[in-house]
């Protein structure tokens, strides 16, 4: 068995260190050393996006990123965006949407339209589409996926100019 | 807490129509809801599969010697070792023919044949690669027509289950693949047939198509001598139960199932899955273990029928079907799982949403040596309305008529008998084929686009479906001396909002707010009985358990108020109710309600019976394509899908169902494929096997329904998991046909199938590879 | 994904010199995103991979002259998208990224590492094969130079020694050439494409004066479809003359069959898409189907 090392990076806003194997990925390492588990690993491909990680300001697929790729990096996972008292606008929206059912892909779609809405405030139709092609449902939520991005850039915008 | 005895009606308004979001919401958009296959228990070891490379052979030895040898690997496991802790090692719903890991011989390629348990997944998974297995090849069946006939048999001998009434005379049955011929007669067919004045006959196939739910199959068991628990991604943990004490020799009493959110199913997650061979190795490891496919592994596990249907049909001359022959073949795979099942709820609506007096239908479960086959959103019925609603329309063509006048003529309305003889009753099927119509513009002037290459097409189908029956269901509604009320029912929300529907229900009649009803996680310790959550059964049975359990706890309060004095109509505070009667914040309040609907088995032979299904569930689609003549590619324009849901419980719900089913089924009709290469699955990831993405929404997608009160259902409901996947299929074949006159008989429609087609009209047609 | 180890070396020099150009269970890793997928199906099970992700950072940088553009192979294709520089000097890369994947893979994925990969199916090896991009390639005994057209020796084959990695490519500026690169996929519209042509043509709205034509995913490797730009080159585009040059297109290929089409299907999607390619870059339009 090959030998576990150190590192060291930024979790959630926290500094942290972990013990991770060459062969663990992020995943894996979110959910066994964190107790993370709203990043999951599904078609273990990176095709579905049910392990969006954002990495140093960036999301990734946690499934094919080596755990040992992190270190010294900030890591942000779904589990920072809300708060006991309050929801992210993108989170509330989701809700507010009915844009989810089974709830297994939902962080991962939480955190890429945090990350759409991010680079670009105010995406159409065929932008939601063409950024979130890498994120898919078997439920097929996905009409109700594009109502949630709308409701939550208007909301944003409210929070902006409030 | 505002609860209160009897609230005036203005206060709460009604639960029941409401668009409620769901209750488990936050869990799920903050990644807080919990999934087995995420699940760690303390002590947890993990194990993972070997699985077989042949489709059909004898095991003639499994060498796990280096395997043992792996640094953590604590057990590496075959059928041997189970059967020292389970005697016998087959489990199933409907026959006992599955082995917990292959026993003497295999019957498809991924078969699980040996399992190592270790400490850490990748050890396991390392240790897996190093076992090896020689096989004595045996000669194999793939194709279910094949199969009927084959002196290839997938099972030495047949081992129904006693679940059922009519497997029984297959007990012990050899030389055979039928796990079950299902016949339907009414009227004389081959006389009418013989009578028509135009005969129709054609051979309609569906491929095999899985689930893939993104939640893989996970099970965690942790054995202790005297108890049980799993920790299971299961739809049916009722089932699970009886059959693990079935297993061990246990009662019920011993065995726990606990299901946590679930990351979908569509029907794979029923009856019996990972759950006996995690018993088996945890009882060997004496270890939590857990046992979790990866997404390649789900190929491997159940998949959707694939089938082949030979319908024909007779017509009068004024356009009257008058007589109808259905040969469905369904092709079953290596073990039977609930396919008898399919074979015969579903093979009883074969004849389709018409008014026919003379019937015939032949519906035959085959074994052959592929991955089972078992139920997926619609439990066969897709695969059947894919063939009577192309056959519809190929008959409307060659009679030149008009495809929507042509099953107005024939249409089952209500007060008609269905073939099963049973009186059609809530069966609106004219609102929902006019209410699609209305969507489509039908009556107006088609554009049929001016582009040389690009032609377009729209096309129509309809279907019904009777819901599976007889089953029971239980549900307790418990008040808490502070006026909370908390609802404990085994129907698992796997995405389809059953929790808050069912809470719904237990606000409705206990005039609370919805918000305020908690629906306790799955837990068979402490949930009551449920048959499973299938088939569209819930909304349905589980329905009227909870109602009746809420009326039983509201019944209760009263006459606990009655009991402490209070008058007639008193609207006291819940929780000052038993503050009275109990001296302090004590007691409970437990309302419980079962419920299974009236049926007569139909009669062995001829399949009548007067009352086959409590309700019908009615879905028609429309579709609009343009078709690529150059390439076969098809662009989707319009596509509008409208169910009868009797009354939305949640409105939101219902229109999340109805496009989430099409837009699901979308992916089966256009390009979904397992390839199968001499048994060897060929696409087994996501990469390779692709499913509907945001690019392949419809231009134009509207998901519709209307409301006819179902008589009998819980506030005039029934489900709608499966309903709108129905019509998708036929109603896009149908576009493509009327868009470029070339009729497809199997799916998916993918671009070369669409292009080849187009090549044959031709009279030019591609070679073959 | 069964064990192994890993080295991250801080200078391409070391990396080198921790390959073996004779073992390959050791190889190098860039950002992983193909490489974990043959790692986790068990079709390459490794004893040691190189990371690359910590060696110099100018080979993550891109530069931009007169003469185009200079990529560091460690340049993510996300990088590549966002850059001010490549809509300038190669806008069809900019264009082509747009459909590239997802964003996340586009986010870890690098231009060294899609081509190093030798998969048919990427997006990126014809479209810098038709804009006539080199390679420059560093190994235990210097550098050499190579054009992208003569990396792929076959299905998930270059010509690559095991101690050799690509360091930069090396992009002509577009200019007035025009380009359009057409991903053409049969099953769910984001799968991995059954063919990909692009064309760089340079010309006026009728005659082609020049043009690279390059063929991927139908074919065994990325591959110049050097007959059919022969057809054109110098004409006047006619419908006729396209239908020529899509025949004279079947000829220069090896064709594979796949879940994704037949051979005879994936000629004819050729034949119609060299067409299409051709007139779409004429239009100075370009697209996905």
């Amino acid at each position: 068995m090959t030998a576990a090392r150190t590192i060291t990076f930024t979790l959630n806003g926290a500094p942290v260190t972990a013990d991770v194997k060459p062969h663990h990925n992020l995943i894996e390492m979110l959910q066994g050393e964190f107790g993370l588990t709203g990043a999951r690993e599904s078609c273990g491909q990176g095709l579905c996006g049910c392990c969006s990680v954002v990495v140093n300001g960036r999301a990734v697929s946690g499934c094919l990123y080596l755990a040992q790729f992190v270190d010294g990096a900030d890591v942000v996972t779904v589990e920072s965006l809300d708060t006991r008292e309050k929801l992210s606008p993108v989170q509330q929206a989701f809700i507010e949407a009915s844009a989810f059912q089974c709830g297994y892909c939902t962080p991962g779609f939480i955190m890429m339209v945090t990350q759409l809405l991010d680079e670009n405030p105010d995406p159409s139709d065929e932008e939601i589409k063409h950024y979130l092609t890498g994120n898919l449902c078997r439920c097929a939520t996905y009409p109700e996926v594009i109502d949630a991005v709308k409701l939550a850039a208007n909301k944003r915008k409210a929070v902006a100019t409030a | 807490m505002a609860a209160t005895l009897n609230p005036s009606d203005a206060k709460v308004g009604s639960q029941v129509g409401r668009s409620v979001p769901r209750l488990e919401g936050r869990d799920k958009v903050t990644g807080r809801a919990e999934y087995t296959h995420v699940m760690r228990l303390p002590g947890m070891v993990y194990a993972k599969l070997f699985r077989s490379t042949v489709a059909h052979g004898k095991i003639k030895s499994i060498d796990t010697s280096a395997a043992k040898k792996v640094p953590g690997v604590l057990h590496v496991v075959t059928v041997d070792d189970v059967m020292k802790v389970l005697k016998s090692p087959y489990y199933g719903p409907a026959f006992h023919d599955q082995p917990i890991l292959a026993h003497e011989k295999v019957r498809f390629v991924g078969e699980p044949v040996a399992a190592v348990i270790a400490t850490d997944p990748h050890i396991a998974e390392q240790a897996v690669q190093l076992i090896t297995a020689e096989y004595e090849e045996m000669p194999a069946v793939f194709d279910e027509v094949e199969a009927l006939t084959s002196d290839v048999f997938v099972h030495e001998q047949l081992k129904p289950a006693h679940t059922f009434a009519d497997l029984k005379h297959l007990k012990d049955a050899k030389n055979t693949n039928v796990a079950l011929s299902y016949n339907l007669r009414r009227g004389d067919f081959d006389k009418a047939f013989a009578a028509a004045e135009h005969q129709f006959e054609h051979e309609f196939k569906t491929q095999k198509v899985l689930h893939l739910s993104f939640e893989p199959f996970a099970c965690i068991c942790d054995f202790k001598d005297t108890h049980v628990t799993f920790y299971d991604s299961s739809q049916g943990p009722s089932f699970v139960r009886t059959e693990i004490a079935r297993l061990l020799g246990w009662p019920e009493n011993k065995v726990r199932i606990k299901v946590p959110y679930l990351g979908s199913g569509y029907g794979s997650k029923l009856y019996i899955k990972l759950e006996a061979l995690a018993l088996a190795l945890a009882m060997i490891a004496r270890k939590p273990v857990k046992v979790a496919h990866t997404f390649e592994e789900m190929f491997y596990q159940i998949t959707r029928h694939p089938s082949t249907f030979r319908i024909k049909s007779g017509v009068d001359k004024n356009g009257k079907i008058v007589a109808r022959k259905c040969e469905v073949y369904w092709n079953g795979g290596a073990y039977a799982d609930i396919g008898p099942r399919v074979t015969q709820k579903s093979g009883l609506t074969a004849a389709g949403p018409y008014d026919i007096d003379n019937v015939w239908i032949d519906s035959h479960a085959l074994y052959t040596n592929v991955t089972p086959s078992g139920a997926l959103r619609g439990f066969g019925v897709p695969q059947l309305v894919w063939a009577y609603e192309g056959h519809t329309d190929m008959m409307a063509r060659a009679l030149k008529m008009d495809p929507v006048e042509f099953r107005r003529k024939n249409l089952a309305i209500e007060g008609r008998a269905h073939a099963t003889g049973q009186i059609l009753q809530d069966h609106p099927i004219e609102k929902v084929m006019d209410k699609v119509l209305e969507r489509m513009e039908w009556s107006k002037p088609f554009d049929r686009g001016g582009n040389s290459h690009i032609k377009r097409g729209r096309g129509f189908a309809i279907a019904n479906k009777a819901v599976i029956s007889p089953t029971t269901s239980v549900a307790i509604v418990n008040v808490s001396a502070d006026g909370s009320a908390t609802l404990y029912c085994g129907t698992v929300d796997m995405g389809q909002g059953s929790d808050t529907a069912m809470a719904q229900m237990v606000a409705e009649v206990l005039n609370i707010p919805t918000e305020d009803v908690r629906v306790t996680p799955r837990d068979t310790d402490v949930t009551p009985y449920d048959m499973g959550t299938l088939g569209s059964r819930s909304l349905f049975h589980m329905g009227h358990a909870v109602r009746r359990a809420a009326e039983d706890a509201r019944d209760k309060l009263k006459a606990l108020a009655k009991e402490v004095g209070e008058p007639e109509g008193s609207n006291i505070p819940i929780a000052e109710l038993f503050q009275k009667r109990y001296g302090m914040q004590a007691g409970n309040v437990i309302g419980s309600g079962i419920y299974k609907p009236d049926y007569t088995s139909p009669a062995p032979g001829t399949g009548q019976s007067p009352n086959v299904t409590p309700f019908w569930m009615l879905a028609g689609s429309g579709a609009e394509v343009e078709v690529d003549t150059e390439t076969g590619h098809v662009k989707i324009t319009k596509l509008i899908t409208v169910v009868d849901c009797g009354k939305a419980i949640n409105p939101k719900s219902v229109e999340t169902q109805i496009s989430g089913a099409a837009l699901m089924h979308l992916g089966f009709t256009m390009f979904e494929k397992m390839h199968i290469d001499g048994g060897q699955v060929t696409n087994a990831s996501l990469a390779d096997y692709k499913i509907p993405g945001f690019h392949d929404l419809p231009t134009k997608l509207e998901s519709l329904y209307v409301e006819h009160d179902q008589s009998n259902g819980p506030f005039g409901a029934k489900g709608v998991g499966e309903v709108a996947t129905f019509c998708v299929g036929p109603a896009l074949a149908n576009a493509i046909d009327d868009a470029c006159g070339v009729r497809i008989m199997e799916m998916p429609l993918n671009a070369e199938t669409v292009y080849r087609a187009l090549r044959a009209k031709m009279g030019k047609p591609l070679e073959d590879a | 994904m069964i064990p192994f180890d890993l080295a991250e070396p801080t200078s391409l020099a070391a990396a080198i010199k921790l390959l073996n150009p004779d073992d390959p269970t050791i190889r190098p890793i860039a950002g992983g995103t193909a490489l974990m997928l043959m790692m986790k199906s068990g079709v390459f099970n490794p004893e040691k991979l190189i990371s690359l992700r910590k060696i110099e950072g100018k080979f993550s940088t891109i530069a931009a002259d007169t003469d185009g553009l200079r990529i560091g192979a460690m340049t993510t294709l996300g990088a590549l998208e966002r850059s001010k520089d490549v809509p300038k000097y190669a806008p069809l890369i900019t264009r082509t990224l747009r459909t590239l994947s997802n964003v996340r893979v586009r986010n870890v994925a690098t231009i060294g590492g899609a081509l190093a990969h030798g998969d048919p199916h990427m997006d990126l090896p014809p479209v810098l094969m038709a804009l006539g991009a080199t390679l420059t390639i560093i190994g235990p005994g210097g550098e050499r130079k190579l054009p992208v057209e003569e990396l792929f020796a076959g299905y998930y084959e270059t010509v690559l020694e095991k101690n050799e990695l690509i360091s930069e490519v090396h992009v002509p500026a577009q200019g007035s050439k025009k380009g359009a690169y057409f991903k053409v996929t049969t099953g769910s519209a984001d799968d991995w494409p059954a063919l990909g042509v692009a064309a760089v043509i340079e010309g006026d709205a009728k005659l082609i004066k020049s043009l690279r034509l390059v063929a991927s995913a139908a074919t065994d490797k990325a591959t110049r479809l050097k007959s059919a730009e022969a057809l054109l080159s110098g004409k006047t585009v006619t419908d006729d003359l396209l239908r020529q040059a899509g025949d004279a297109a079947i000829a220069d290929c090896e064709f594979i069959a796949d879940v994704r089409g037949s051979v005879p299907y994936k000629r004819e999607l050729m034949k119609v898409y060299v067409r299409r390619a051709v007139r779409g870059a004429m239009d100075g339009m370009d697209g996905a189907h």
